[in-house]
C-alpha cells in the first residue's frame, strides 16, 4: 500500500506538480459561479467551478448567508443540464452547501423526479440528498420509495437508502422502524456494501432490545454472512451480547465456537476482529485465548505495517492481564523492535517488558538502550513507565532497572519525559527499600544540572521526607546546599525548607545545619530569607541542641487539611485586628470541580502530583457577612450554605431569593431584595415568615433592612431555633413587609410620607440535603472499607419511567445533595446500568458514603439500590428516608 | 465560449432550433403543472400532487425548445420565484379563473413580483385557466380583477384557458413561439 504512495511523492519532486486548485479565492470562483445561469449551459465548466466551490468549502472557507445562498440557486438551475457528471456535483453541492431548511425545499420535487428515475446514479444520490433535507412530514410521502429502493437490485441504491435510514433514525426513529422487513431483506443480499449497511441499520433500529439484538446475531451465525465488513460488524455485536448477558454462566461461552470458527476466515479483517473479540471477552480462559494468540502471533510477522501495528497492540492489552498466553509471541515481538514503525517498535517493547520473566531482563534492557535514542519523547514516556511496572513486579532486578532510568535521565528530554522519569524513581524509592539510597543518590546527581524548577523542587521536597531516614544523611547536605548558591529562588526557597527537615530529624547535623541556615539570611529573595528565620527560631538556632518537640516536625512534615483555595480566600478576608488569625475557621468544604477540569485519575500514585487547586467558594463570604451581625455571632460555626432559591417569578416588582444557612441549633435564612421598581424607596423591609409547617422551628431573631432603594439589592435575615444536631425539615410561608414611599423620577427624592404594604413571597423548604456537606473522599473503596459495615443500610428502591439514567442519576445526587467520588456522576451514554459513588458529611459531622447502583430496564423503568455506610445508626437511616420520600 | 462554438449556436439559430426559458408561476392549484403536461405530451390527470419546489422540463415545439421552470405554488416559495425568473423569456402566471375568492391574492402577488427591479421589461402571459368549470370568470373580468391594465412597462397579454379539454392550448403556444423569435 505504502509503495505506490512514496512513488507519487517522488513525481512530485521531480515535476513540481502543484494541486490545479492551489491559490483560488473564494472571490474569483463566486464570480466564476456565473455561468451557472448562463442560457446555454456549459457541463464541463460547470462541474469545474462546483469542484472549486466544493474544495474552498472542504478547506474551511466558510461563505455568508447571502453567498451560500446565491450559489445554491445558482446551482439549482442545474438540474436542466442532462449530463450525468454534471448531476452528480449538484447532489454534492446541495449536501455541502446544506442551506436553510426554507429554501433547500426548492429542490424536493426535483429530487423526488430523480429518485424515480431510470438512470441508477440519479437514484442513489438524489435518495441521500433527499434523506439528508427531508423532515417528518415530507419522509411520509417519500417512504414508499425508500422501501423499494432498499431491496432495488442496485446494489448503489440499495445501500444508499440504508445509509439514509441509518441518519433518519435520528430524527424520524418510528418511521425508519417500519422498514424492518426490507431491511431483513438486504441483509440477505449478494452484494457487500448493502449487506454491511443493512446489518448496520438493522442493529441501530433495535439496538434497545437486548433480546432482539440477541435473535439477531444468533440468526446470523447460522447464516451466510458474505461481506468481511458485515462480519466484523456482527462480531463486534455478538461481543457486545456477550457482554451484556453477563459472566454468571458456567461451562461453555455462547457464540465463542462461532468467534473460533471467524478466525480462520480468509479476510484479515475478519481474523483479526474475531481475534480481538476473543481477547476481550471478560474472564476469559487462556485455553479461549490460544487460538486467538495464534492468529495474532501469525499476523506479527505479516508484510504489512496495518496488520503488525494490530496484532501488537491487541496483544500488548492482553499482556496487562494474561501476560502468559503471550510469551509464545516473545521471539516475534523482538525482532518488531528493529520495525520502521516506531509505534509498533514501542507497541512491541512494552508488550515484551510486560511479558517478559525475570531472566530475560537485563537481555530486554539492552534491546532498549539502542532503541531509546531514536524514538520520540511520548513514546519513552510510555516505556519508562513500561519499566516502572517491570521493576516493581521483579524487585530483585531494581539495580539493572534503575541504572537505565539514571542513564536515561542524564539524556536529553523534554519536561514530560524527565518528570515520567523522576516519578517512577521516586515510586521505586518508595515501594523498594533497597533501592532508596541509590536512587536518592541519582536524584541528587539530577538535581546538579536540572533545568526544569518544577521538578528540583519536588525533588527537594522528596528528599526533605526520605533524605534524613536513610543511614548516612550528611551526604546529601552537599547537593542540597548547593541548591541555595546556584539556583533560582523558588528552588532556593525549598532548598532551605529541606535543610531544616534535616536538622530537625537528624540531631548529629543539627550544628552544621545551623550554620547553612544562617547564612542564608543574607538571601537576596525574601521568601529563602523569611524561610530561614522560620526554621532557626523553630529548631532553637540560637546556640543551644534541644531535642526537636513534636509540634515542630508536625509543623514541618504535616499536610495542610484545607483546600489552598479556601485557605487564600479567607487569608484575603482576614481583616487585621486583636483576634489572630484561625486556621481553624477555614472551611473544608470542597466545591464539586467543573466537569472539564476533571482528567482520568492516574491509577499509579505519581509520587509528586501536586495537590489539586480547587475552585473556591462563596461560603467564605457567607461566614464573614453572618459573623458580622451581632445577633448571630453565638450560632457556632457556619456548617452549610445552599445556593440561593429564587421566592419571586422573574420580572416582578421585587426579586427575592434566599439563601439558607445552617448552624448546629439554628437556621439562617438570608433573604437577598432587589427592587425593581425606580419610582419607589422601600424602607424597613423584613421578611414574615410562617412557620407553622415547620414545628421543631421557633424564631428567635429579625434583622430589618432600613432601606432599599431602586436596583442595589439589600439583605433582610430572620433566624431560627431548631433542635441541635438534629436534621429537621419543615415547610416556611413568606411574605415581604415594608413601608413605600413614592420617589420623584426627576430630582430621585422620596416623599415624607410612606405606606405600609406587604408582598407575597413563595413558600421555602428546608429539606434533608440542606443538612449535608459535599465532601469528597480521594478513594472511595478505602473509605469504605474503614467504615465498616456496623451502620450499613441496604435497601431498594424503583425510581419509575426516566428519559435516561443520567436523569435519574442526577437526581438522586441532587436529593441527597452529596459529593459524588471518582467521577461516577457520569454516566457513559447507552449504559443500561451504572454505579454511583457518593461522599459527605452530614449535621453533626458525622461522615456518610453511600453507593448507589441503578438499572434500566426496557420500559425504561429505573431500579436503585441503595448502600449507606456511616458512623451512626441513625444518620444512615435518614438517609434512606430522604430517598424514600424525595 | 470558444469561437467554434458561438459559430455553431448562429448556424443553430438560422436553420435549426430556437430556444426559449419560461417560468411558469401562480397560486397553488392554479393548473401549472398540469399546463406543462398538456404543453409537452397533451395528457391531461385530474390527480395531481402539488408541486414541492419546481420541476424543470424541456420541451421542443416545432423549431423552438422551450425550457420550463414549473414553480410551486405555496406560500413558502413565493419569495422564491423572482429567482426563477430572471433573466427568462416571458413570465407565464396562472390564475384559476374558477377560484374567485383568491383572485386577489393572486392579484397582490403578480404585481409585487414584476415590482422587482431584475424583472423589468420582461414579457407577461396571464393565463385564465379552468374556463371549463361553471362560475369561471370572462377575460375582461380576469383582466380587470388583476388590474393588468395598470401594467405599463412590458408587453402584457392574457389568455383564457383550459388544460383539461386543451381550450385555447394552441394559441399560447403560437404566443410563446412567436416571442423566442422575437427575444433571441
Amino acid at each position: 500500500m505504502a509503495q505506490p504512495l512514496i512513488k507519487k511523492d517522488d513525481d512530485r519532486d521531480d515535476e513540481a506538480e502543484y494541486s490545479p486548485f492551489l491559490g483560488i479565492e473564494k472571490g474569483a470562483v463566486l464570480q466564476e459561479a456565473r455561468v451557472f445561469n448562463d442560457p446555454q449551459l456549459d457541463p464541463r465548466r460547470c462541474s469545474q467551478v462546483i469542484t472549486k466551490l466544493l474544495y474552498l468549502l472542504n478547506q474551511g472557507e466558510t461563505f455568508t448567508k447571502i453567498e451560500a445562498t446565491e450559489v445554491f440557486f445558482a446551482v439549482t438551475k442545474l438540474f436542466q443540464s442532462k449530463d450525468t457528471g454534471l448531476r452528480r456535483m449538484v447532489y454534492l453541492m446541495i449536501k455541502e452547501l446544506s442551506p436553510s431548511a426554507d429554501e433547500v425545499i426548492i429542490v424536493t420535487s426535483s429530487l423526488m423526479k430523480d429518485m424515480n428515475s431510470k438512470t441508477d446514479m440519479y437514484r442513489a444520490n438524489a435518495i441521500r440528498v433527499l434523506c439528508r433535507i427531508t423532515d417528518g412530514t415530507l419522509l411520509t410521502q417519500i417512504e414508499r420509495y425508500l422501501k423499494q429502493a432498499i431491496v432495488d437490485k442496485n446494489p448503489v441504491v440499495a445501500s444508499a437508502a440504508l445509509v439514509s435510514g441509518i441518519h433518519l433514525l435520528q430524527t424520524n426513529p418510528e418511521i425508519v422502524k417500519r422498514w424492518s422487513n426490507e431491511v431483513q431483506e438486504a441483509v440477505q443480499s449478494r452484494a457487500a456494501l448493502v449487506q454491511f449497511h443493512a446489518l448496520a441499520l438493522l442493529h441501530q433500529i433495535r439496538q434497545n432490545d437486548r433480546l432482539a439484538v440477541s435473535k439477531l446475531v444468533s440468526n446470523l451465525t447460522r447464516g451466510t454472512v458474505r461481506s468481511p465488513l458485515a462480519q466484523c460488524l456482527l462480531i463486534r455485536y455478538i461481543s457486545q451480547v456477550i457482554r451484556e448477558s453477563g459472566s454468571t454462566q458456567t461451562g461453555d461461552r455462547p457464540f465463542y465456537d462461532y468467534l473460533e470458527g471467524c478466525l480462520r476466515h480468509k479476510a484479515e479483517m475478519v481474523i483479526f476482529e474475531a481475534a480481538r473479540a476473543i481477547t476481550e471477552l471478560s474472564g476469559v480462559t487462556s485455553r479461549e485465548l490460544t487460538p486467538a494468540i495464534t492468529v495474532l502471533q501469525l499476523f506479527l510477522s505479516s508484510s504489512k505495517p496495518v496488520l503488525r501495528f494490530a496484532a501488537v497492540r491487541t496483544l500488548n492489552k492482553v499482556a496487562m492481564t494474561h501476560p502468559m498466553a503471550v510469551t509464545n509471541c516473545n521471539i516475534d515481538m523482538e525482532s518488531l523492535i528493529s520495525d520502521q514503525n516506531r509505534s509498533i517498535a514501542t507497541l512491541a517493547i512494552t508488550t515484551l517488558l510486560k511479558t517478559g520473566n525475570e531472566s530475560s531482563v537485563d537481555r530486554l534492557m539492552k534491546q532498549i538502550t539502542n532503541f531509546m535514542s531514536d524514538i520520540a519523547d511520548e513514546f519513552k514516556i510510555v516505556v519508562v513507565e513500561a519499566i516502572r511496572s517491570l521493576c516493581l513486579k521483579f524487585p530483585l532486578k531494581y539495580r539493572s532497572l534503575m541504572n537505565f532510568l539514571s542513564n536515561i535521565l542524564r539524556e536529553e528530554g523534554g519536561f514530560e519525559y524527565k518528570k515520567a522519569i523522576v516519578d517512577s524513581i521516586v515510586i521505586l524509592i518508595r515501594d523498594i527499600p533497597d533501592a532508596k539510597e541509590s536512587g536518592l543518590l541519582h536524584l541528587c546527581e539530577f538535581i546538579e544540572d536540572c533545568e526544569f524548577t518544577y521538578l528540583s523542587t519536588q525533588i527537594l521536597h522528596f528528599l526533605g521526607v526520605e533524605g534524613p531516614k536513610t543511614s548516612d544523611p550528611s551526604k546529601y547536605i552537599r547537593y542540597i546546599y548547593n541548591r541555595v548558591i546556584l539556583e533560582n529562588a523558588t528552588v532556593r526557597a525549598s532548598a532551605v525548607s529541606t535543610l531544616a527537615k534535616f536538622g530537625a530529624m537528624v540531631d548529629s547535623l543539627k550544628p552544621r545545619i545551623f550554620t547553612l541556615l544562617r547564612r542564608c539570611l543574607f538571601d537576596s529573595d525574601d521568601e529563602v530569607r523569611d524561610r530561614a528565620t522560620l526554621y532557626l527560631e523553630m529548631l532553637g538556632g540560637d546556640g543551644e541542641i534541644v531535642e526537636t518537640q513534636k509540634d515542630v516536625k508536625e509543623f514541618l512534615f504535616g499536610s495542610l487539611d484545607v483546600p489552598l483555595s479556601n485557605l487564600e480566600t479567607s487569608l484575603k478576608n482576614y481583616e487585621p485586628s486583636e483576634e489572630p488569625f484561625d486556621i481553624n475557621s477555614v472551611p473544608k468544604e470542597v466545591k464539586s470541580q467543573p466537569l472539564a477540569e476533571k482528567k482520568a485519575p492516574n491509577k499509579k500514585p505519581t509520587g509528586l502530583g501536586a495537590p489539586a487547586t480547587e475552585p473556591s467558594s462563596g461560603i467564605d463570604a457567607y461566614e464573614k457577612l453572618l459573623s458580622s451581625i451581632p445577633e448571630f455571632s453565638s450560632f457556632g460555626k457556619l456548617f452549610k450554605s445552599s445556593a440561593p432559591v429564587e421566592l419571586t417569578e422573574a420580572e416582578t416588582e421585587y426579586a427575592v431569593n434566599v439563601v439558607k444557612h445552617i448552624f448546629d441549633g439554628h437556621v439562617v435564612f438570608q433573604y437577598n431584595c432587589t427592587n425593581t421598581i425606580p419610582e419607589q424607596l422601600l424602607e424597613n423591609v423584613t421578611v414574615i415568615v410562617d412557620p407553622s409547617e415547620a414545628e421543631e422551628f421557633a424564631e428567635v431573631a429579625s434583622r430589618p433592612l432600613r432601606s432599599l432603594p431602586y436596583d442595589s439589592p439589600g439583605q433582610t435575615f430572620v433566624a431560627f431555633q431548631k433542635p441541635e444536631g438534629v436534621p429537621a425539615v419543615g415547610k416556611f410561608s413568606n411574605i415581604l413587609r415594608f413601608i413605600v414611599k413614592e420617589v420623584d423620577p426627576s430630582t430621585g427624592e422620596a416623599e415624607e410620607d410612606g405606606v405600609e404594604d406587604e408582598y407575597q413571597l413563595e413558600d421555602l423548604e428546608i429539606v434533608a440535603a440542606d443538612y449535608m456537606l459535599k465532601v469528597g473522599v480521594s478513594n472511595f473503596r478505602n473509605a469504605w472499607e474503614t467504615m465498616g459495615p456496623d451502620f450499613e443500610k441496604v435497601d431498594e428502591y424503583g425510581l419509575g419511567p426516566r428519559e435516561s439514567l443520567v436523569e435519574a442519576v442526577n437526581a438522586v445526587i441532587n436529593l441527597l445533595g452529596m459529593q459524588p467520588c471518582e467521577g461516577t456522576e457520569v454516566v457513559p451514554s447507552n449504559s443500561r446500568s451504572h454505579t454511583c459513588l457518593l461522599s459527605g458529611v452530614f449535621i453533626g459531622n458525622v461522615k456518610v458514603l453511600v453507593r448507589l447502583q441503578f438499572g434500566l430496564d426496557s420500559n425504561r423503568e429505573v431500579a436503585m439500590k441503595l448502600a449507606v455506610r456511616s458512623a451512626d445508626e441513625a444518620v444512615s437511616d435518614t438517609i434512606h428516608e430522604i430517598v424514600a420520600s424525595g | 465560449m470558444g469561437i467554434w462554438e458561438a459559430f455553431l449556436n448562429w448556424l443553430r439559430s438560422l436553420f435549426f432550433k430556437q430556444e426559449m426559458e419560461l417560468s411558469l408561476i401562480g397560486l397553488q392549484n392554479a393548473g401549472k403543472t398540469s399546463l406543462v403536461n398538456v404543453v409537452a405530451t397533451g395528457g391531461y390527470s385530474e390527480d395531481m400532487i402539488p408541486t414541492v419546489g419546481f420541476n424543470m422540463k424541456k420541451v421542443t415545439k416545432g423549431n423552438v425548445t422551450i425550457k420550463l421552470w414549473d414553480l410551486g405554488g405555496q406560500p413558502r416559495f413565493r419569495s422564491m420565484w423572482e429567482r426563477y425568473c430572471r433573466a427568462v423569456s416571458a413570465i407565464v402566471y396562472v390564475v384559476d379563473a374558477a377560484d374567485r375568492d383568491n383572485i386577489s391574492i393572486s392579484r397582490s402577488e403578480l404585481h409585487d413580483l414584476l415590482s422587482k427591479p431584475s424583472l423589468s421589461g420582461i414579457p407577461l402571459l396571464v393565463l385564465g385557466n379552468k374556463i371549463d368549470k361553471p362560475g369561471a370568470l370572462l377575460k375582461e373580468d380576469l383582466m380587470d380583477q388583476m388590474d393588468l391594465k395598470s401594467i405599463t412597462d412590458r408587453e402584457v397579454c392574457c389568455f383564457m384557458i383550459s388544460c383539461k379539454n386543451s381550450t385555447n392550448i394552441d394559441a399560447v403556444i403560437d404566443w410563446l413561439v412567436k416571442h423566442s423569435k422575437s427575444k433571441s
